[in-house]
């Protein structure tokens, strides 16, 4: 066993330390620029008081009616009800549509009409339907999500080597072992990136929902942000949105690791 | 054709033509092979060995005549067919163990039962010490012994080769071609292998079916009747080796 050690393969020096003096020397010139004045605190706020704000609106509901971690939570929610049921709905009808022939009959000519229509465009819709709560913009998010992850699995499926797809018809498979067994593992590294690029939209589009239609959420702050005139207020709110859209891809990117061992080294 | 040895006809293939539109590949080919029998298909390049393949395969409907095993007509649900292709067809998210199971997992045998011919099999090639290794990790040619284990695993009615070793090296094909007849020797399948290389065939086979230019039909059919293991120096394999060169020939 010994002659199939694991390889060890080593970051370079380069790769750890470059992006730690990327990011230092980023947020360093940011407040120096603005403490300099050459742009001015009305349009943009330094890093340090928008640090400030941070720990400030953990206790201080002023003046846009809500703590930070309330607001994040609330878009937290949406996103992710979105996002699931993005996930819930599209990754199936996708993975359907690349390799049963009925369901991309029925479902690729609809999906088709509606994929060009940005999801931001559905807003005043969805007011009328849902009023500003949860569920609507629940729905604008899953719109959003909805379109990578069809495309991506339906790719993914049609991605299937052929010659596997020809081995297992020789060993007698049938259309359903196939489309199990062969095409949703093929699809997989597909559909992990389809989970990236489906979190990117619904958290774009979340902003964009709560921008116009909201009272509570991090796009909500962003809002309140601009109309008080608060720069340190709309650069909080984006960094959030920012962070925690991050911190989610991270995890993403770890389960996706772990499951696709196999397939990427 | 028939020996006292060959107790009956395993595969029987009758009138089979294959036409693509206008294009006539295979032209009218009858031929049958006994149970337990290891024949060799060899003939020019591009006389449609792989669409010849593919149609006994039935991945590819034939436009006329049939193929019979045991008497009834081919069906990959209900005979065991295996067929190596000429690329590695590995699955990756799989281990080299799991691999091998594949065709038998398809087939719905029972798992004690796949457990204990996998032990024996991957033993028989020495696979066991990369048995859960996945396929990244180990070379080409072993991927390729992978298949040949899967496809004699589900200890098939027909067993199909299309190249197998066409892109290892000569040293490597060697020792591949011997693994190959001994589990075929102990594992009694029924093969079709098709190469381009004559020495091989030679060297596995005990009977060679030469194909003519398209469209397609049995040229020839030479019996190898040599001791295993074979030397390729032996003036009688020398013989054979010229005799099939001869007729392939198209220069």
């Amino acid at each position: 066993m010994t002659a199939y050690r694991e390889v060890v393969v080593r970051t370079p020096l380069a790769l750890k330390i470059l992006p730690i003096v990327s990011v230092a020397t980023f947020f360093i010139a940011w407040e120096i620029v603005v403490r300099t004045g050459v742009v001015p605190d009305t349009m943009l706020a330094a890093p340090t008081t928008v640090t400030q704000l941070l720990f400030d609106k953990f206790t201080n509901m002023d003046p846009d009616g809500a703590l930070l971690h309330q607001h994040a939570w609330v878009s937290i929610q949406e996103a992710f009800g979105g996002y699931f049921l993005a996930l819930a709905v599209g990754l199936p009808l996708g993975l359907a549509m690349g390799w049963f022939n009925v369901a991309e009959g029925l479902a690729r000519p609809i999906f088709e009409i509606i994929r060009p229509i940005p999801p931001v465009a559905w807003i005043p819709l969805t007011i009328f339907w849902f009023g500003i709560g949860l569920p609507g913009k629940i729905f604008i998010i899953w719109l959003g999500g909805l379109v990578p992850c069809v495309i991506n699995a339906y790719v993914g499926v049609k991605m299937t080597n052929p010659t596997l797809i020809q081995m297992a018809r020789t060993y007698g498979a049938s259309d359903w072992q196939i489309f199990r067994q062969l095409c949703i593992p093929s699809a997989l590294p597909m559909v992990f990136g389809a989970l990236q690029i489906a979190l990117a939209c619904c958290w774009t589009n979340l902003v964009a929902a709560e921008l116009l239609a909201a009272d509570a959420g991090l796009g909500f702050m962003i809002t309140m942000g601009r109309r008080l005139a608060m720069p340190e207020m709309v650069v909080l709110g984006m960094f959030m949105v920012g962070l925690t859209g991050a911190f989610i891809g991270v995890i993403i990117d770890r389960v996706e690791k772990r499951l696709l061992a196999g397939i990427r080294r | 054709m028939q020996n006292a040895a060959r107790p009956r006809n395993k595969i029987e293939v009758c009138n089979l033509t294959k036409r693509f539109g206008e294009l006539l590949v295979l032209n009218d080919i009858s031929f049958s092979v006994a149970e337990g029998e290891f024949v060799a298909i060899v003939g020019p390049t591009g006389c449609g060995k792989t669409t010849f393949l593919n149609t006994l395969s039935c991945l590819l409907p034939a436009s006329s005549g049939q193929i019979l095993i045991d008497g009834t007509p081919a069906n990959p649900k209900r005979h065991n067919i295996s067929y190596v292709f000429q690329e590695p067809t590995c699955l990756p998210w799989r281990t080299v163990r799991e691999n091998v199971a594949y065709g038998m997992e398809v087939k719905g045998r029972p798992r004690k039962e796949i457990d204990e011919r996998l032990d024996h099999i991957l033993d028989m090639v020495g696979l066991t010490q990369c048995a859960n290794l996945y396929p990244n990790q180990i070379s080409a040619s072993m991927q390729q012994r992978i298949a040949v284990s899967r496809a004699f695993a589900v200890d098939p009615d027909l067993l199909l080769m299309d190249e197998p070793y066409g892109q290892l090296d000569v040293k490597l094909r060697f020792y591949l071609e011997d693994e190959l007849v001994n589990l075929w020797r102990k594992l009694k399948s029924t093969v079709l292998f098709i190469t381009h290389n004559i020495e091989e065939a030679v060297y596995v086979s005990e009977r060679i079916l030469v194909l003519s230019n398209k469209p397609t039909r049995i040229k020839a059919e030479v019996k190898v009747d040599l001791p295993r293991p074979r030397d390729f120096m032996d003036p009688e394999f020398v013989r054979i080796r010229e005799h099939v060169t001869d007729l392939i020939r198209w220069w």
